[in-house]
Order: structure tokens, then C-alpha cells, then sequence
């Protein structure tokens, strides 16, 4: 994956840092040893040695990667689903963002590292001087090493002085030419590498990771991740080595699951385990759920208490379960998806409904009658209240497991292929959009506010928040030009198709997906040459992140923020070597789409076109 | 060991992977993974490992909310214990600097036992409790320590020739 010219950095700092005191140990320390201290060498070596292992421990251990999530975490977050969700650390607002590669929320302070494409706890940066992330796990070799070699480079320059100083006549000798070729390398990268080591110092007494301080994420406020300048300092280099997340598992005997399940006993009654009270109590609310028929045959059966035979039915073999169940999931949706546009009357919703549901595949498809929904002229007027709620609630239905529960929730995943053929049902019979459409509830709160509302609930967090100090936004690019959010507006329309909820845009942009540029779809996304740490292009980089991120939150259909589904991956997928693809992305979407329409004419002529059948040119998707 | 349902009507109607049925008096109800349920993290003190304690509505009707709740709460403790800075931590790592890092090769850092000691727990915990409420926990440290993962089977009644089994055996009741 990387490729070889990643390599030269680390076998070039590796190199020198070897040669530079191999040499320096053989041609200046004799001298040193006889006529300053005797202990003077040995003093460099455990230092050297030290760097030397500290250097190893950073370039070869594990940051803290996250692995990827498994399609059935994914699948209870549906397309719909935020792009960010809101979680409280220490009473300050800090917001997840969704990975698009790695498939789960990242973690405050976890980053997704372009290089190695994945996500790393506590993510710092990436260093191409030892060719790793520097995360959680290898922070502190990392800051150790940093000072070490400081050190030790003070230690050989010091000492190349002194000898280069008593031997001024005779510079020429050998002794004297190689330690003077020492004493200039380790002065050339002497200031750098102390200018490092004491940026490093500063942001462990700040409690803050390389990532956060370039990003300015706490740049006007409360950093909740702090402990103190003592107890920072302390966490860095005493907390306990975690172990890795990915790599061998145990050797875990697996539990054997077979029925009959014990089930507790209702809440009225006293505990006495008997079926007949469980039916009764159970089968009214839960009427949805595809279990209350099993309880009922569960409970009949389940007198004998164990089968003689053991039937293990083992964790790893119901992955073929698992896709089956799925599969039926997806069967519903399917079926109730068909049906509905032949009784409706209206034949473009067929087309809308069909087209991309196939071709985007069934996560889309919830999206679909939105899309025409928001279309006016397509589309006769109904209730609005009614579609509102029928999308609110479907969506709770769906959100219900994530703190959104306006409706008793039934099991989420269950019901997702319900709540999908549900939102179809309601959306069939043409509906008014509404201004601001809530089909992702991404916070909470900010939901209340009706359809006058023009912004998405994460705009509105963070417009909220903004105003008063920065903090409580827990992301704060305050380093923002006007003139080039602007033109970053102006340049978002192609990303909008990346959004297809856009609430104040009128159609949900779904066709236009698969106009996406090809470079935006895999591991090549992440750009190219991603940049070093430390140098410009790192720089504008990290800039070029806090632009980007901040025009999505600043734009009024970054609202729908949702997130891309697996077959695609974002467009603008930020992360800090993002800069090149960048601005070369932009001039690629401008290119492709010169006239800057706002993103809700756009979709809806995409929609009409889309409608008249007319073939649309596709790159890939 | 899983072997292939023996009679035809069998093959047909089960995957292949779920348990044998040896005769038709001996049909018993397989179970099959319904859903996952996702015990998120707490992040309310920080980065530390805690995983949220609040019942997930899913598991209302498969098991008691205190039971649910004390297996959190210790798998918390366990954790917090694992990543306390004190005595021990400093002692491994200023071991570690003086063996140039050569002591991870040797012994096993207290992280580690205390996973161990939560393997084992969940384990424990699986076998006594949620197996037989048809529920598994899987270890966090699977899923990089970001949620707790439980998945919960449900009885998936066999077919056709089963439902006389289970009525003759619903009627023994």
C-alpha cells in the first residue's frame, strides 16, 4: 500500500542518526574519554541508545488503529444517518464525524490517517521520519524520542566542539575533517528537531495532539481532553500501554446459543417464571416485532429444560444466518417498493423510484421518494403534518436505538425494512416537502424547530454555539478566509450531490451521485502524495481541512451532511493530506460543472431529466 | 460439529450450517442471529474506556435490566482498573526505558492481564447468563474498544414437520 518512496525518509533519518555516531564514537570519543570526562562517552551511548530504541518503538508499533467496523454495526445507520453526531465530554459538545472508509463514528480525538487509510485512536499525525502514525499506543515513543535525540545531538555537537577546538591547527586530519562533518550535521538538524521537541513539550503541557493544535479545533476555548499541565505530562508517559486493537484474537471458545430462551418476566407480575403470563403482556406492544410470534411458540416448548443433544450453534457459523436475515430484511423493502408504484398513478414516480433504487441499491431507496417528494411540480399537495410525521416517526423508528426516541422503540434494525416501506407508503401519495426536512436527526434539540427552519440541526449546533464563545462548538476554524469560504460555496455544488438530503434544496440529488469524479472513490481519494508532516504542503493542508470542514458546516445544505453510502465514498473526504486532491478535485467539479447553479435547481432539473428518461452521462460511481 | 440435515425436507428448509436435526421427534428450534445491538461508549469523562450504561431497548423483553447493567458497570471497572495511572504503570514504564523496551518481549503489561481477566469474565458471563437468553456478548476489543457488541438470536421455530412437535409438545405443556 505505501509506496517504496515512503521509505526514504525513515531509512534517511535512520541512516544518519546510526552513521553520524557511529562516527562520532569512533573518531571523537577517544579523545573525549582522555582528555574531558571519562564518563562522557557512555553518557552519549545510553542516550543514543536510547533515541536509538525509542525511534524503533515508534516506527514499528501499532498507533491505536481502529479496525474497520463490520457491515452489521453499519447497518443500523442507514444513509440517512448524520454525517456528525454530538457527544458531551466533559460538558463540552464534541462532535464525531463518520468515516466513510472505516465504516463507525470516529471517537473524539481518533483521525483517519490518508496514508495508512485508517483510523487511529487519539490520532496525532502522521510522521514520515519514522513512517507511522503517531497515535495513542506510540505518542510517547515518539515524544521520547524527540527529546532524546535532542539531546543527543547536543551531546555530539558539544563534543565535536570541544575536540574541533583543540585541534584548530590541524583541521585537515582525519579525525578532525569527520568530526567536523558530525558537529555540521547534527547542527544542521539540531534547531529543527529542538524545535519539534519543544512544539511536542508544549502541546503534552496543553493536553492537546498535533492534529487538534494545527486544526485549531481549541483554539479559542476549553479543551475538555486536559487534565492539567502535570497530569498530562504524566498520562503521556505512565499511562499503561494499550494492547493493539487489530491483529490476533484469541483463542476464544465460543459460547453456544440454543433455544429455549429464558425471557424475563413482565414488570406486573410477580416473578415467577410461567409462559402464560409472558404471552399476554408481551404481544401488545411489541406487535411489530417479527419475534412476538416466536415467544409465543418459545414459551409453548419451553417446558424441557435442556435438549439431551447439544445443538451448538456456533457465533461464527451464522454468518450465513445473519446474511439470510438480511436478505429477508431486504426482501420486504424490495417488496413493498415494487408494489407501490404500480398502484400509483404516477408514472414518473416509477421511474424515480426504480432507477436509482437499483442502481444505488436499497440504502438510496429510502431517499428516493424524498427526492420527488421535494419536487412541486411533479408532485399533488398532501398533509403536510401528516408526511412529517410519518417521516419522523419512520425516522425515529430508525434512530430510535440512537437516543431519538420520540416513539417506543421497537428494535431498530428490525424495523428498518418496515419504517423504509413505511416512509414509501407516506411518500407515495405525492407530499409537500417542507422547508426544512428533517429526514436525519442527527441531534436532538434542534429537531423542534419546524419547517420554518432553514438550517440543518448540526448548522444550527454550531451557529448556535458560535456566537457565544467558541468553545462549545467543539470545531472552530477561525482561521477562515471570507473571500475563499465563499468561493468554497461557490465550488460546493458538486459536493452537494454528495448530499442528497438537502433540506432547502428542492430534490435529493440521488442521479447525480454517480456523477462523482473518479478520483473520490477509494484509497486513491486520499490523494496522492499526502503531505509531510511539518512541511508547506502539510501546512495548507491542514488549512485546506479547516476551509473545507467549515464550508460544509457554513453551507445550508451541509445540514443534510449525510453520509455517503458504502459504494461510495465522500468527495470531500477531509482529512490532513487532503490539500492536493483538493483544490484538485475543485478544479475538477468546476470543470464538470462550470455553470454555478444553486444546488436545488440543479437537482431538480436533474430530477426532470432524470424523469424524461434522458440519459445522463455517468462517469462512475 | 455441524452435520448436513439428514432428510430431504430438511435440507430444504434449513441452511446448511444450522444444527442437524437426527429424527423428526428430536427437531428442536435453532436459533439464528436476529439483530446486533450496539452499547456505545460514554464519553462524558473523557477518553477513557466506559461504555454506556443505559438499557438498550432491544433487549427489554430479553433480559433483566439489572443483570444488563451490572455486566456494564464491572466491564467499566475492569477497564478503569486496566488504565489507572499509578504505582504499577510507573513502574512498568520506567522499567521499560531502563531495558531499552526489551521488557515487552519478556512480560505480559497489567493492560493485558486485565483483558485477560475481562476475556474470561465475558466469557463467564455468556455461558451463565446470556446464552441461555439467547443473547452473545462479544468482546469490545474486537471493535477497537468502541462499542459492545450483542448480538441476540431468536428462536427461529423449524418448519413444517417441527410445528407438530411443537404443538404435540405445546400441548404437554
Amino acid at each position: 500500500m505505501r509506496r517504496s518512496s515512503a521509505y526514504i525518509p525513515v531509512s534517511t533519518a535512520a541512516a544518519l542518526l546510526v552513521s553520524s555516531s557511529t562516527l562520532f564514537f569512533v573518531f571523537t570519543c577517544p579523545w573525549l574519554a582522555e582528555n574531558v570526562s571519562l564518563s562522557f562517552p557512555p553518557c552519549v551511548g545510553i542516550v543514543f541508545l536510547f533515541a536509538v530504541a525509542n525511534f524503533t518503538m515508534a516506527t514499528f508499533m501499532d498507533a491505536g488503529v481502529f479496525p474497520r467496523a463490520d457491515d452489521d454495526e453499519d447497518k443500523d445507520e442507514d444513509v440517512r444517518a448524520p454525517l456528525y453526531r454530538t457527544v458531551e465530554v466533559r460538558g463540552v459538545q464534541v462532535r464525531m464525524k463518520w468515516c466513510s472508509s472505516c465504516h463507525f463514528y470516529r471517537p473524539p480525538r481518533c483521525s483517519h490517517c490518508s496514508v495508512c487509510d485508517h483510523c487511529v485512536e487519539d490520532f496525532d499525525h502522521h510522521c514520515p521520519w519514522v513512517n507511522n502514525c503517531i497515535g495513542r499506543r506510540n505518542y510517547r515513543f515518539f515524544f521520547l524520542f524527540l527529546l532524546s535525540l535532542s539531546l543527543h545531538m547536543a551531546g555530539v555537537f558539544s563534543g565535536g566542539l570541544l575536540y574541533v577546538l583543540d585541534h584548530l591547527e590541524d583541521l585537515w586530519e582525519l579525525h578532525a575533517a569527520v568530526t567536523l562533518a558530525v558537529m555540521s550535521v547534527s547542527g544542521l538538524f539540531f534547531i529543527p528537531v529542538l524545535g519539534l521537541a519543544c512544539f511536542h513539550l508544549v502541546l503534552v503541557a496543553r493536553g492537546r495532539t498535533t492534529n487538534e493544535q494545527v486544526t485549531g479545533k481549541f483554539q479559542g476555548g476549553v479543551n475538555p481532553f486536559t487534565r492539567g499541565c502535570r497530569l498530562n505530562l504524566q498520562f503521556v508517559l505512565f499511562s499503561p500501554i494499550m494492547p493493539r486493537y487489530t491483529g490476533k484474537l484469541s483463542d476464544r471458545v465460543p459460547v453456544p446459543v440454543h433455544p429455549p430462551f429464558h425471557h424475563p418476566e413482565s414488570q406486573t407480575l410477580t416473578p415467577v417464571k410461567s409462559s402464560e403470563n409472558c404471552v399476554p403482556s408481551q404481544t401488545p406492544p411489541v406487535k411489530s416485532l417479527e419475534e412476538v410470534d416466536d415467544p409465543d411458540s418459545k414459551h409453548r416448548t419451553s417446558p424441557p429444560p435442556l435438549p439431551p443433544k447439544p445443538d451448538p450453534v456456533l457465533l461464527k457459523n451464522h454468518l450465513a444466518a445473519l446474511e439470510e436475515s438480511l436478505l429477508q430484511s431486504r426482501a420486504v423493502m424490495p417488496s413493498g417498493h415494487k408494489t407501490n408504484p404500480l398502484q400509483t398513478s404516477e408514472s414518473p414516480t416509477k421511474v424515480l423510484y426504480q432507477v436509482p433504487r437499483d442502481q444505488i441499491g436499497t440504502r438510496i431507496s429510502p431517499l428516493v421518494p424524498q427526492e420527488h417528494a421535494s419536487d412541486p411540480s411533479l408532485l399533488q399537495s398532501e398533509n403536510p403534518e401528516n408526511s412529517l410525521t410519518l417521516n419522523s416517526r419512520s425516522l425515529s423508528l430508525k434512530h430510535s436505538h440512537r437516543r431519538v426516541a420520540e416513539t417506543p422503540g421497537p428494535s431498530a434494525s428490525v424495523l428498518i425494512s418496515r419504517s423504509g416501506s413505511l416512509s414509501y407508503d407516506s411518500l407515495l401519495r405525492p407530499v409537500e416537502r417542507l422547508g426544512s426536512q428533517t429526514p436525519f436527526l442527527p441531534m436532538d434539540s434542534s429537531l423542534s424547530r419546524g419547517p420554518g427552519c432553514n438550517c440543518s440541526p448540526v448548522f444550527m449546533n454550531i451557529s448556535r454555539h458560535s456566537p457565544q464563545h467558541r468553545e462549545p462548538s467543539p470545531v472552530c476554524y477561525d482561521s477562515l478566509a471570507k473571500p475563499l469560504m465563499s468561493s468554497i460555496q461557490e465550488r460546493r455544488e458538486p459536493d452537494e450531490k454528495d448530499r442528497p438530503l438537502a433540506p432547502n434544496s428542492g430534490i435529493y440529488d440521488i442521479p447525480s451521485r454517480r456523477s462523482l469524479p473518479h478520483d473520490f472513490r477509494g484509497p486513491s481519494s486520499r490523494g496522492p502524495t499526502p503531505p509531510a508532516y511539518g512541511s508547506r504542503e502539510f501546512l495548507l493542508s491542514s488549512a485546506a481541512y479547516g476551509y473545507g470542514s467549515r464550508s460544509h458546516l457554513s453551507s445550508s445544505s451541509s445540514s443534510s451532511l449525510t453520509r455517503t453510502p458504502r459504494a461510495a465514498s465522500s468527495p470531500l473526504h477531509f482529512n490532513r493530506s487532503l490539500s492536493p486532491s483538493f483544490y484538485h478535485s475543485l478544479d475538477r467539479h468546476s470543470q464538470q460543472f462550470p455553470s454555478a447553479l444553486p444546488s436545488s435547481s440543479y437537482g431538480h432539473q436533474k430530477a426532470l431529466a432524470f424523469i424524461r428518461g434522458e440519459e445522463r452521462p455517468e462517469p462512475e460511481l | 460439529m455441524i452435520s448436513a440435515p439428514r432428510t430431504a425436507t430438511d435440507r430444504t428448509k434449513l441452511p446448511y450450517c444450522h444444527e442437524s436435526f437426527h429424527n423428526l421427534q428430536e427437531l428442536r428450534h435453532s436459533a439464528s442471529l436476529a439483530n446486533k445491538v450496539f452499547i456505545q461508549r460514554d464519553y462524558t469523562d473523557g477518553t477513557i474506556c466506559k461504555f454506556q450504561t443505559k438499557f438498550p431497548s432491544e433487549l427489554d423483553s430479553r433480559i433483566e435490566r439489572t443483570l444488563f447493567e451490572d455486566t456494564v458497570k464491572t466491564l467499566n471497572n475492569y477497564y478503569a482498573e486496566a488504565e489507572k495511572i499509578g504505582g504499577q504503570s510507573y513502574l512498568e514504564g520506567c522499567l521499560a526505558c531502563l531495558t531499552v523496551y526489551l521488557i515487552f518481549l519478556c512480560i505480559e503489561t497489567r493492560y493485558e492481564k486485565v483483558l485477560k481477566k475481562i476475556s474470561r469474565y465475558i466469557q463467564e458471563q455468556n455461558e451463565k447468563i446470556y446464552a441461555p437468553r439467547g443473547l452473545l456478548i462479544t468482546d469490545p476489543l474486537e471493535r477497537g474498544m468502541r462499542v459492545i457488541e450483542i448480538s441476540v438470536y431468536e428462536d427461529r421455530g423449524s418448519s413444517g414437520s417441527s410445528s407438530g412437535s411443537s404443538t404435540t409438545s405445546s400441548s404437554g405443556r
